[in-house]
Formats: C-alpha cells, structure tokens, sequence
C-alpha cells in the first residue's frame, strides 16, 4: 500500500535520516517527514545553522549545511526510503498501527520514530518582539555579515552562543557576550578561541531587560551597570539562550517525557514507555546533544524498530 | 522587475530559497549581500529589515523562505 510503512519518522534532521538510511538497510519501508516552511529549520535540522562542523568523524571541516546535505543524499540513496517535506500534525494510535495526519496527506505506520527535534527558545523583553529582524537575530549564520563593522550582543553562555559569538566576530567591530551566569561555559576548545578573540568581551551575572531604538535597535537595557551605566549601545542583538523540546506530538499518544518535555527513552534501544514508539536526537533526554550522538541514535531506533517488527510478526 | 534573492553565503534559508527555485525552473538574480552594501541598503529599503533571504518577486517582497507566499507570487501550483 502506497501509504503505509514498516518506519515512520516525524523529522529530517540528522537524527531522522540517519535512521531513515538505517532502517532502509534493515528492509523497512521507511517513510521521514521534514518540516520546511520559513519559521522552522530545512531538511537537515538544526545542524544547518552551524558554520563549522569539526566534531564529526571523517570530516575534519565542513559547513552544518555541508554535512546535513550528505546525511540527505546518504538516507536519500535508499529506495525503501521516502523523504517528504511535510509537517506532520496529528499522531493517533489504533492497535499496533500509527495513523500520522500532514497537511497533504495520511500515513500508516508499524513503528513510529519522534526526532522532532527542538526550536529556538525567544527572549521574551520589552521590545525582543518589535525589533526582531531589526537587530533582534536568532540565526547568526544567517544573519552576521550584515553587521559589518557594527557593535553587537549575543545573549547567552553555552557552546552555541560561544560560536555565534564566534561567527558574528568574523564581521562585527564588537561583540559583547552577555550572560546571565558566574561564567560562560562553553567546550574547553571554543572558550580558548573566545579567550584569544580581541573583538569578544563577556559580560557575566547580567541579563538584557529591554530592547530600545526607532526603526532598528539601538540599544538594550541591563538589570545591573556595566563599565558604570545600565544603557548598552547596541546596533544587533543575537539570541542564543537554548531551545525549545518539540514533543506534543509525542505526548499526545502518550509517550512519557520530563520536566524539560524531553522524551524519555531507553538509551540502549532508544525505546519510548510506549511500544514500537522511539525517540532520537535533541527531543530525546540525554545531557550531551551532538549531531554525532543524534545520529547514533536515529541508528539505534532504527535496529529497535526492526527488531519490534520480526519479534511481533508485523511484516 | 523579475525575481531576486537577497541572501548570504551560508544562511540555510537562502540556500533553501535558491534550491526552491531553480527545481521550479524560476530565472532569479541572486544578490550577495554581505559584501555589498548597496545591495543591503536596497535590500533594508525594500523589507524595512535585516533578517535573509528577502525576495523580491516583481516588486512582491518576501522576508524568510516562505514556500507558500512564494508559490503565489509566482502563479505556482
């Protein structure tokens, strides 16, 4: 049947169509839905808003663009496997089947894989909204070169933020890392580089409490004085202060999930509290989210849903 | 008039964007405007902002790749 399938997996970011590649070389027809409409990531995930990849065995260097677009073409080489940009948004269990609604169309499914992934957590100040793409920047790959030689911030304090601090350097006469905590913590590699970079200067225990300016920011407001004034001049402000967990399609069916609403799997199979139900990558909840260990995953899901299949007789 | 694309080099979007369009056979100038910054002023005049890609599709001005809106400026189905 044209719409049915052994593995369905709601997302197309490195986790998914890892697990599309690996559940096609296992024999499941294997059917991976992405979500590609402006306000969320293309095909890829959100390994595309990295400039440079060096994290992954074999490739030394390569943009996120670079590396999502071979894990595609890889998944992508599979006959078994379907790759639609479609969002899905409904996921109904009957029986041992998965029914999951798109905006274009219904499928079935044996096996239902969620690498759903996560979104951009907004600031949320006076302000953040009004400026948004008028200063206010969540994508600094996307958005940097056109802050040449202007003073920007960068909220935030993580290995991401560390990088668009990076990113933005690479154009900006100034870039001001404001964090909220005692110190900014990114991997021990990138906080050398941010330690080496002249145009970087951290700001810690601060948060940015408003955003001002006319047509475009002009500057933000911080909760406590820095250099002896609470006023910050500002020409752009990127927002890199976490993500959102994309599970309500999960836990509408039941699948259990954390106070942080990431879904709790098995780390060995990547099994959910629900059978034949799996998670992988950046909704799944595990401390270290790497492209790397979302696509160990997409793989591990992959084998558990064949497994599931041969041990209940589905095919 | 015609169709133009004002972007950076590795925006996924922008990419997004011209792959969109060269898979629907649309001509399109596409405008680097990192380097450029009589593109970015055109750019921020056309949008009255700064986020990429913008699109200009004869005169039609489209912030982000927003599959729809661009199908119907463009008459697709």
């Amino acid at each position: 049947m044209k719409n049915q399938f052994d593995f369905i997996i709601i997302g197309a970011g490195g986790a998914g169509l890892a697990a599309a590649m690996y559940g096609a070389r296992l024999g499941l027809k294997t059917l991976c839905l992405g979500f590609s409409h402006g306000s969320e990531l293309p095909l890829g995930g959100v390994i595309t808003t990295t400039n440079v990849v060096e994290n992954y065995p074999g490739f030394i260097r390569l943009t996120g663009t670079e590396i999502a677009d071979k894990i595609r073409e890889h998944a992508q080489s599979y006959e078994l496997v379907t790759l639609k940009e479609e969002k899905a948004i409904e996921v109904k269990q009957n029986g041992k089947e998965f029914h999951v609604k798109t905006e274009n169309s219904n499928y079935i499914g044996k096996t239902i894989l969620f690498a759903t992934g996560t979104k951009w957590r907004k600031l949320d100040v006076p302000g953040s909204k009004e400026f948004e793409n008028k200063g206010v920047a969540y994508c600094a790959l996307c958005d940097s070169p056109l802050y040449k030689n202007k003073i920007v911030g960068v909220v935030g304090g993580s290995d991401a933020a560390a990088k668009d601090a990076m990113v933005i350097a690479e154009h900006a006469k100034k870039v001001y890392m404001i964090y909220r905590g005692e110190k900014i913590r990114p991997e021990p590699i990138n906080y050398e580089r941010i330690m080496a970079n002249k145009k970087i200067e951290i700001i810690n225990n601060t948060n940015v409490v408003e955003i001002k300016g006319k047509q475009f920011m002009e500057k933000v407001i911080l909760d406590k004085p820095y250099k002896g004034s609470k006023e910050l001049e500002l020409q752009g402000l990127f927002i890199a202060i976490g993500h959102i967990i994309i599970s309500d399609l999960a836990k509408a069916i039941g699948v259990k999930t954390n106070e942080k609403g990431e879904i709790i799997i098995d780390h060995k199979t990547a099994e959910t509290n629900l059978p034949g139900v799996f998670a992988a990558g950046d909704v799944a909840d595990k401390p270290f989210k790497q492209l790397i260990t979302g696509v160990a995953e997409g793989c591990t899901a992959a084998f558990s849903a064949y497994e599931y299949i041969s041990k209940n007789k589905l095919k | 008039m015609g169709v133009i694309i004002y972007g950076t080099s590795h925006c996924p979007w922008c990419h997004k964007t011209r792959e969109f369009l060269k898979e629907s056979k649309i001509k399109f100038k596409d405008i680097n405007v990192e380097d450029n910054e009589k593109a970015k002023k055109d750019m921020i005049k056309k949008s009255g902002q700064l986020g990429v890609p913008v699109i200009d599709i004869n005169g039609k001005i489209i912030v982000g790749f927003d599959e729809s809106a661009i199908r119907k400026a463009l008459k697709l189905k």
